[in-house]
């Protein structure tokens, strides 16, 4: 008989850009209501299910992984979201979207996800998708629609200004609409970010290369 | 029921507050043994109401105002007067008003050290950044040192915080006496003082003010004869109406404090932590969106094991809104292992 281990994993938080700024709205938008889960950093190759040593023994090249520090990027963390399936899964389900943008200056492009491997062979989530662009001065249109519930509407409202921030929106379809500023483009001739999407119900997960072009 | 995101339940959240104590003056020095000021500061229009006081030499990048010496005088010694058609109103007279009215509240009452009543104050206002949110008590180690008499010896001063049954309250919060002693006790030699570390007949040497970070001194208790449990500390020199002292008594406290070499005091602060209890039943989150958890591009799990025994491992935690936004993530030390057999609990906790 031995003891049993009834300690608690105690972990300090940091508050994310988001968080930051959700705190200096003072609009209510800074409560925590929901908790997720990711396994960011792991790579399950490393889990070997023919151990010699048993099952014991098949996580043991990852349990003793050192981990980085929290970034304050909240696009920068939570990458790789742990999934509550029914036992047997055999297909995770996987956004099917296009595997890049590219718009030129005014250009407009609507992306409507689907899930595949999904419950029911149903393709789209009941909650919509969550849509995150890393700089969101690229679009002077970045808007979800499709989900109206109070929540996702205070979301696709709130504008931010200010230099190189990110925007995240809810919606079932996203419209896009390509900057038409000159300014921003400086000497280049290309503008980048990244458009993260992320299924609401199934938390599947895909990131995008958006391309904006000049025109003139 | 299936998802990446969990609800809290208003038993998953508990607020605590704890006070922290730390060290106080910059570099997290807990003794203050260097000091400087700047002429630039000292021979401006602030200079004739205060001295700033810098760990280091006051152009050097790194130095930053540790506390500031202020002489307040009702009758307004010290300095000359802003008008010589009119007595008695000066930059003392302005700083001891000010000090009256935040700490006492009654421009008609003087402070009173110990059982002595004084119309003379030295305030050090300690940076706010320095002490965060209030100067800890039992902490504090002052040696003055009188300029001019060496053979005056020293004296340290702390507070009587430990042996208080009833704590005082001011206008600006708790009060405590300043004694004979070092962090927080009293000296063990009271041959000159009371039995409470008092002078014998000044009262005692001022007074601690922890909520607003400021330490009175009482001049009469300083400038008591070394018998009496004073240094012998006065001012050399007297203002006119129309002429400052050779050496003003701001300059004066800084030599006194300054050739003694040691200052000690501790900081403290309130801080509230929101601590969240994140508990993955063993149903939940077994399964993963992680690339390298899939093979090929039709999402089949990566082993065929995976199916029926899937092996997460959690490495992040992230805090959500309604909305989905992520306002904060913790990580773990160490991945921890998760699937149909194992729950977890994770407390997280998250400083304010």
């Amino acid at each position: 008989m031995g003891y049993l281990n009834n300690t608690v994993v105690t972990v300090d938080a940091i508050l994310t850009d988001v968080g930051r700024l959700a705190l200096a709205k003072n609009d209510g938008s800074f409560q925590i209501t929901q908790f997720a889960l990711a396994d960011d950093e792991i790579d399950y190759t490393l889990y070997n299910p023919n151990h010699p040593s048993g099952s014991a023994y098949y996580g043991e090249a990852i349990v003793n992984m050192p981990l980085l520090e929290a970034f304050p990027q909240a696009t920068q963390m939570m990458k790789y979201k742990l999934t509550t399936l029914p036992r047997g899964t055999a297909k995770l389900p996987i956004l099917a979207v296009p595997a890049s943008i590219s718009l030129k200056q005014g250009q407009s492009q609507v992306v409507t996800p689907q899930t595949l491997n999904y419950f029911g062979g149903n393709t789209f989530e009941t909650s919509g998708y969550t849509y995150t662009i890393s700089d969101v001065r690229l679009m002077s249109t970045f808007e979800g629609v499709g989900i109206n519930t109070s929540s996702a509407q205070s979301l696709n409202t709130t504008n931010t200004v200010g230099t190189s921030v990110s925007k995240t929106v809810i919606g079932t379809s996203l419209n896009m609409r390509a900057t038409t500023i000159n300014t921003l483009f400086g000497t280049n001739t290309s503008l980048y970010a990244t458009l993260q999407i992320v299924g609401n119900d199934s938390g599947a997960r895909v990131s995008i290369p958006i391309t904006v072009t000049k025109v003139n | 029921m299936a998802g990446s995101y969990v609800r809290f339940t208003p038993d998953d959240f508990v607020v605590s507050t704890d006070a922290i104590s730390s060290t106080l003056w910059s570099g997290n020095n807990p003794t203050l043994s260097t000091f400087f000021t700047s002429s630039t500061q000292e021979n401006g229009s602030s200079g004739d109401f205060y001295l700033n006081v810098y760990q280091t030499a006051s152009n050097l990048s790194a130095s930053a105002v540790q506390f500031a010496i202020a002489y307040g005088d009702a009758d307004g010694s010290g300095s000359k007067a802003y008008n010589t058609a009119v007595d008695g109103k000066s930059p003392t007279s302005t700083i001891f008003g000010q000090w009256q009215d935040l700490v006492i509240g009654d421009e008609n009452t003087n402070f009173t050290f110990g059982s002595i009543t004084s119309s003379q104050v030295f305030a050090l206002p300690i940076e706010r950044a320095r002490y965060k949110e209030a100067l800890f008590l039992g902490s504090l180690s002052l040696t003055i040192k009188n300029p001019l008499d060496t053979s005056s010896g020293s004296i340290t001063l702390t507070d009587n915080s430990n042996y208080v049954t009833a704590v005082q309250f001011t206008e600006a919060g708790r009060v405590f006496q300043l004694i004979s002693g070092s962090a927080g006790v009293i000296s063990s030699n009271l041959s000159k003082n009371t039995s409470e570390g008092y002078t014998t007949a000044s009262g005692s040497y001022g007074w601690l003010l922890p909520d607003i970070g400021t330490i009175l001194l009482n001049p009469l208790a300083l400038a008591a004869p070394t018998g009496s449990g004073g240094i012998g500390f006065s001012f050399s020199g007297s203002a006119t109406a129309s002429a400052d002292p050779n050496i003003s008594p701001n300059s004066f406290l800084y030599k006194a404090i300054s050739g003694s070499a040691s200052f000690k005091l501790n900081s403290q602060e309130n801080i509230s932590s929101d601590f969240v209890f994140v508990r993955p039943r063993s149903s939940e989150f077994n399964y993963s969106e992680n690339p390298s958890f899939i093979s090929g591009s039709t999402g089949e799990v990566l082993y065929s094991s995976f199916i029926n025994n899937p092996q997460t491992f959690i490495t992040t935690i992230g805090l959500y809104n309604d909305t989905n936004e992520l306002l904060a993530v913790a990580k773990l030390s160490r991945p921890l292992s998760k699937n149909f057999t194992q729950e977890a609990l994770v407390r997280v906790k998250l400083d304010f």
